[in-house]
């Protein structure tokens, strides 16, 4: 919102404060002045001037050549325009002054050889109007030399204020006025109205009607005849233009300037274009529609509240009036409509009708209910003295339900025990009087105050308590140096996803976080999805039911820029649609997921080594270290599938008490080509609540061997397609005394043992926690061993 | 016998600094401080010294022995090194081995520093889902239907009642619902907002948010500890202000401050010439959300805060494009390990 700090100036005298302190004080209120702009900032280096010879310019046919004076010394300007003249008062921009109209600066410059030393401005160079058709000559008595601000009188301070939805009363100034009385404890000086004429005139020009008196609680109306509409006299134009707003007529001029003043929209009916002398306050009929005053055709519903004459719609209540009975310059007789709509209802139709208006936005926050007819008068007094014509006498005030005064009540007490910090009972009082509470009773530990009509915000005790702590100053409460600690177990719910990252960062990957609003590309996926109603575009559609495509989008990303051996982890939510219609949480699940992703090379080359790819079997192997890590290795063994499905083509996974742990595997090539990624990437996905299931709490201490390992290796020649480990697993089975560990060091392929056969090579471990093992007892497991996948295996040994 | 002592000692000097190989420096060794070494033979010489000459003369000559051999090992030490240099067995020039160095997204590493602040101070960590009821999200939260407040927070909804979550603030509800008071913790995790992507804003971000709710929490004690945070945090010198603002479930509201690090207060592009940059919102948890909640407000006070990590991120580190922290460039990642 924008506050002309010269407009302020009526409410409040604030002569002796700078604008700093002002600004400061303000900020510290809650009223955050996010931008401070001298209205002068922008005809810098423009000034008046004279032009006291103009001579052809040698080298080009449209240009003249002006010895302009600029109040200290004169200077050569090329000029365009057709109009400039020896003799003519103008408008003279100096190098480094920023044109408004185009903002683009004046520098001395060669102009067709001629040097040129400024800018002899039109009106609409200088943004003041849509003329163009030459310089703007001024009259001949004006001062050569003074600044143009001056000379427009332009040469207010104007604030841009953010304005928190729980202050409406702050959205004018005479609400920020308001606070600044109570600031600097000075007197708030309101417009106060003139006597106004006896009798009812008034009604025999209109009557007016609320049918829906919950979503229009109050009608006040005032008639002005006999205007004449026209031009705004100066000091209404500059107000309504310093606040950024465009002058229109003396009429619509005085609406805005009220709305600015009090905060209260007004809206000026022509009175003449009302039908039946008549207004009636009623909800729209579904599908019928209304043009607005930006010549706009809307689609109404039943939800938005029509001001309607005998015959038509007029406006739509507090967010638009219509075109159909706008004030022009031939309005004769004024209608000034003053209400108080409900805000709810409000924000409803502007949403579905899509305006913002500076009407609907107050009534939407809630404006004074107890203001309207004030409002209404000091329109009507303001539209007389500036647009001539005769205030009606007597007034409309339709208030059939009046809202009831808000009483709270207030402990001295409570304001310490919320605040941690004694104010005193005096100033808690003089703070709340300057804000407008009025007293109901005064007690000694308590105070009962009624609420005004300009805080809808203001309901409870809390509220009180908070307007006090803002006045009074946030910074003067000082902050307690010690707290006080409930000696109470604290947990930390994240600590498993230090541990996962302490391993994976340890270990050389970088973790990543990648947007979960994506377009799910897998159609597998699909119907996992969950679709948001109202996305930013069709590329964050859908919540991420895996982080796969968050990884391979970033995988292809770093590619593009060369970088292309990635080992890539990332920890996240995902969410997986497990019924058609999402109306309760056990309608999707919401899953907390571990995704890894490894792709390039492992390793360069290098002077000691090959340069090597990742492969699955870097995977496998970082996997089971990660295991290891978190304890989950010795549970369960992994699953095999050389058939793969949709995401991979082929995988591997674990199971933690029949619940999946992992899955990871080789990323197909059709899942790879969707994201335009050419190299192999090997993927596995964790879920991190199995992870933490898993886990056993604590590890009990086991005495280490005290007594030596013996190893014994052997190598067997089996067909190809038996797999390593289902010659371990059925050692493994036997549960041999001596035989703890067997794995594999070797394999061996070659036509020399046979074109379908490998070479398997193992080396077996033997030893006992009680005692040093004998050669024979080795020597007797080591047979049984070799014989039993001799047998199972139909395998033979090697060498 | 003095003199005998100088002579010996410079003469030692001498032949242990012409000594260049570690033989050689074995024979001077032999030559004065062996059993026959001249060294030796002055303590046989001192045996013959009159009773009153003897102790002067012992204390001399240890020094002598002290001196010798604390030269005998520094120079042989200087032989050693120089030797290895002299004479490479391996070219221990060649590359190490690569290990790779992981690292943690800087987002990641930013709440960290902030989790473990906070944990010093008796704080919890809690999470909660993203995908929330508009109950726990907004109504629980005294959003009101149909208030402008609703504004603040564009919101991702997935149905009429069910949205992204546009704080964490969900998570008090919920830590709220399941236990009593004292509660104290804070609940870090990713927030949803319908924005238009661009350097500043993105479609989501990071926040920490805090909750201690017990008897006599006061607002006093709230600022205290978010000075002492923004201090560890932001350095110990900072200043900062407490600035009335307005969250439909705090009252009092207020909007902490720090001064620009960047510009030191002056003004500059990143403080928008305001001296201040906003790093943190706070207040009071309004008793409407305990009525909610089924909590006695006139018995239980609390405070609720929270901060942006995206935000606090480009601040410390000077990144000036959110999107920087969601494009996971590597060349980015590997910046901060
Ligand atoms: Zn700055």
């Amino acid at each position: 919102m924008i506050i002309s700090v010269q407009w302020l100036k009526n409410y409040i005298d604030i002569s002796d404060i700078d604008i700093d302190t002002l600004c400061r004080s303000l900020i510290m209120a809650g009223l955050e002045v996010e931008e401070i702009t001298s209205q002068d900032a922008i005809y810098k280096h423009i000034v008046i001037g004279y032009v006291e010879e103009k001579i052809k310019h040698p080298n080009a046919n449209k240009l003249s050549l002006c010895t302009v004076f600029d109040g200290k010394e004169r200077r050569k300007v090329v000029c365009g325009a057709p109009n400039v003249e020896a003799g003519q008062v103008i408008v003279l921009a100096l190098p480094g002054a920023i044109i408004p109209d185009g903002k683009f600066e004046i520098k001395i410059a060669k102009i067709r050889g001629e040097e040129s030393s400024g800018m002899i401005c039109s009106r609409k160079e200088l943004g003041l109007s849509d003329d163009h058709s030459g310089i703007w000559v001024l009259p001949g008595d004006t001062k050569i030399g003074i600044s143009l601000a001056e000379y427009l009188e332009k040469t207010d301070t104007v604030l841009e204020i953010g304005i928190t939805p729980n202050r409406p009363d702050a959205l004018s100034h005479i609400g920020v006025a308001r606070d600044v009385a109570a600031l600097f404890n000075k007197e708030l000086l309101k417009p106060q109205l003139k006597a106004a004429a006896s009798g009812n005139e008034i009604d025999s020009h209109i009557t007016i009607e609320i049918e829906d008196a919950v979503n229009c609680p109050r009608y006040s109306a005032k008639v002005v005849k006999d205007v004449t509409v026209g031009d705004s006299p100066k000091w209404l134009k500059r107000a309504i233009e310093s606040i950024g707003l465009r002058s229109i007529n003396n009429v619509v001029d005085v609406t805005n300037f009220i709305l600015h003043e009090t905060g209260q929209p007004l809206h000026a009916f022509d009175l003449d274009k009302i039908s039946g002398n008549k207004i009636v306050v009623k909800q729209a009929e579904s599908g019928s529609n209304f043009v607005t005053l930006d010549s706009k055709s809307r689609d109404l519903d039943n939800q938005c509240l029509m001001i309607r004459d005998a015959e038509k719609a007029v406006a739509i209540g507090g967010i638009m009036g219509g075109e159909n009975s706008e004030i022009t310059r031939d309005t004769k007789n004024i209608l000034i409509e003053s209400a108080y709509f409900n805000p709810s209802s409000i924000r409803r139709s502007a949403k579905k009708l899509g305006i913002s208006s500076d009407a609907s936005y107050r009534f939407e926050r809630g404006v004074d209910y107890e203001n309207t007819l004030y409002s209404a008068e000091r329109a009507a007094e303001l539209i007389a003295e500036v647009a001539g014509g005769k205030i009606v006498s007597g007034c409309i005030d339709i208030y059939p339900n009046p809202i009831p005064d808000k009483i709270v009540t207030l402990r001295f007490a409570r304001v310490q025990s919320i605040l941690g910090y004694p104010i005193d009972a005096k100033q808690i009082t003089e703070i709340l009087r300057n804000l407008g509470m009025s007293w109901i009773e005064a007690a000694a530990d308590s105070v009962t105050v009624s609420i005004p009509g300009f805080r809808p915000d203001i309901e409870r005790e809390i509220d009180l308590i908070e307007e006090i702590a803002r006045i009074y100053g946030y910074d003067n409460i000082p902050p307690i140096q010690a707290m006080t600690l409930p000696l109470i177990p604290i947990f930390d719910e994240t600590a498993i996803l230090d541990v996962i990252r302490g391993f994976w960062s340890g270990i050389g990957f970088n973790e990543i976080i990648s947007n979960s609003l994506q377009r799910t590309k897998i159609e597998e996926e699909k119907p996992k999805a969950i679709a948001t109603l109202n996305p930013q575009s069709a590329d964050m559609v859908d919540l991420r039911t895996s982080l796969l495509p968050g990884l391979l989008t970033t995988i292809a990303k770093n590619i593009s820029v060369g970088e292309k051996n990635l080992r890539f982890y990332e920890i996240g939510k995902i969410f997986i649609k497990k019924n058609p219609v999402i109306a309760s949480f056990d309608d999707f699940d919401e899953k907390h997921i571990l995704g890894v992703a490894i792709t390039g090379l492992a390793g360069e080359k290098q002077w000691y080594s090959k340069e090597s790819a990742f492969n699955f079997f870097d995977l496998k192997g970082v996997i089971k270290a990660f295991l290891s890590k978190i304890s989950l290795d010795n549970l369960s063994n992994d699953c095999y599938n050389h058939n793969g499905n949709y995401l991979f083509s082929y995988l591997f996974s674990r199971f933690v008490n029949s619940q999946l742990l992992f899955t990871g595997g080789k990323v197909r090539k059709e899942v790879l080509s969707l994201y335009n990624i050419e190299q192999d990437v090997f993927y596995a996905e964790f879920n991190i609540e199995k992870i933490e299931q898993g886990t056993p709490v604590q590890k009990k201490f086991k005495e280490p061997l005290k007594y030596p390992r013996i190893t014994r290796d052997a190598a067997f020649v089996v067909e190809k397609e038996i797999e390593s480990e289902a010659i371990i697993e059925l050692v493994q089975k036997q549960n041999l005394k001596f035989c703890k560990a067997m794995h594999l060091f070797d394999l061996f392929e070659n036509d020399s043992i046979g074109e379908t056969k490998k070479s398997l090579a193992y080396s077996i471990e033997f030893y006992d926690e009680t005692k040093t093992l004998t050669d024979a007892e080795v020597e007797e497991e080591f047979i049984q061993i070799i014989g039993l996948i001799k047998a199972a295996f139909a395998a033979e040994l090697r060498g | 016998m003095e003199h005998k002592i100088l002579e010996i000692r410079a003469a030692y000097k001498s032949e242990i600094n012409q000594a260049a190989s570690l033989k050689q420096l074995d024979e001077v060794r032999i030559k004065f401080l062996s059993r026959n070494g001249s060294v030796s033979a002055l303590f046989e010489e001192m045996k013959t010294l009159t009773k009153e000459q003897k102790p002067l003369a012992g204390k001399e000559l240890n020094a002598l022995r002290n001196f010798c051999e604390s030269l005998f090992i520094a120079k042989k030490e200087e032989i050693e090194a120089q030797s290895s240099i002299v004479a490479p067995k391996i070219d221990l020039s060649l590359p190490g081995v690569n290990y790779p160095v992981g690292s943690r997204h800087i987002l990641t590493r930013t709440l960290d520093e902030i989790k473990s602040i906070f944990k010093s101070y008796g704080f919890s960590v809690s999470g909660g889902p993203e995908l929330e009821s508009d109950f726990n999200n907004f109504e629980a939260l005294n959003f009101q239907a149909d208030h402008p407040a609703r504004d603040m927070q564009d919101t991702f909804f997935v149905t009429k009642d069910f949205l992204l979550r546009t704080h964490t603030s969900p998570v008090q509800i919920r830590l709220m619902q399941n236990n009593k008071p004292p509660i104290r913790a804070i609940m870090p995790g990713k927030v949803y907002r319908n924005e238009a992507v661009s350097s500043r804003s993105y479609c989501l971000f990071h926040q920490v948010e805090g909750l201690y709710v017990d008897k006599h929490v006061t607002f006093a004690e709230l600022k205290g500890t978010l000075v002492a945070f923004a201090k560890e945090f932001y350095g110990s010198n900072l200043k900062y202000r407490f600035r009335p603002s307005y969250f439909p479930f705090t009252e009092p509201s207020a909007e902490m401050d720090i001064t620009c690090f960047i510009c030191g207060g002056k003004g500059c592009r990143v403080c928008k010439n305001s001296g201040w940059l906003e790093v943190l919102g706070c207040g009071m948890v309004d008793p409407n959300v305990f009525v909610k909640i089924g909590y006695d407000p006139e018995e239980i006070t609390g405070y609720a805060f929270g901060m942006g990590i995206e935000r606090t991120a480009m601040l410390k580190y000077g990144i000036t494009d959110i999107r920087t922290f969601f494009d996971n460039d590597i060349r980015f990642l590997n910046q901060f390990k």
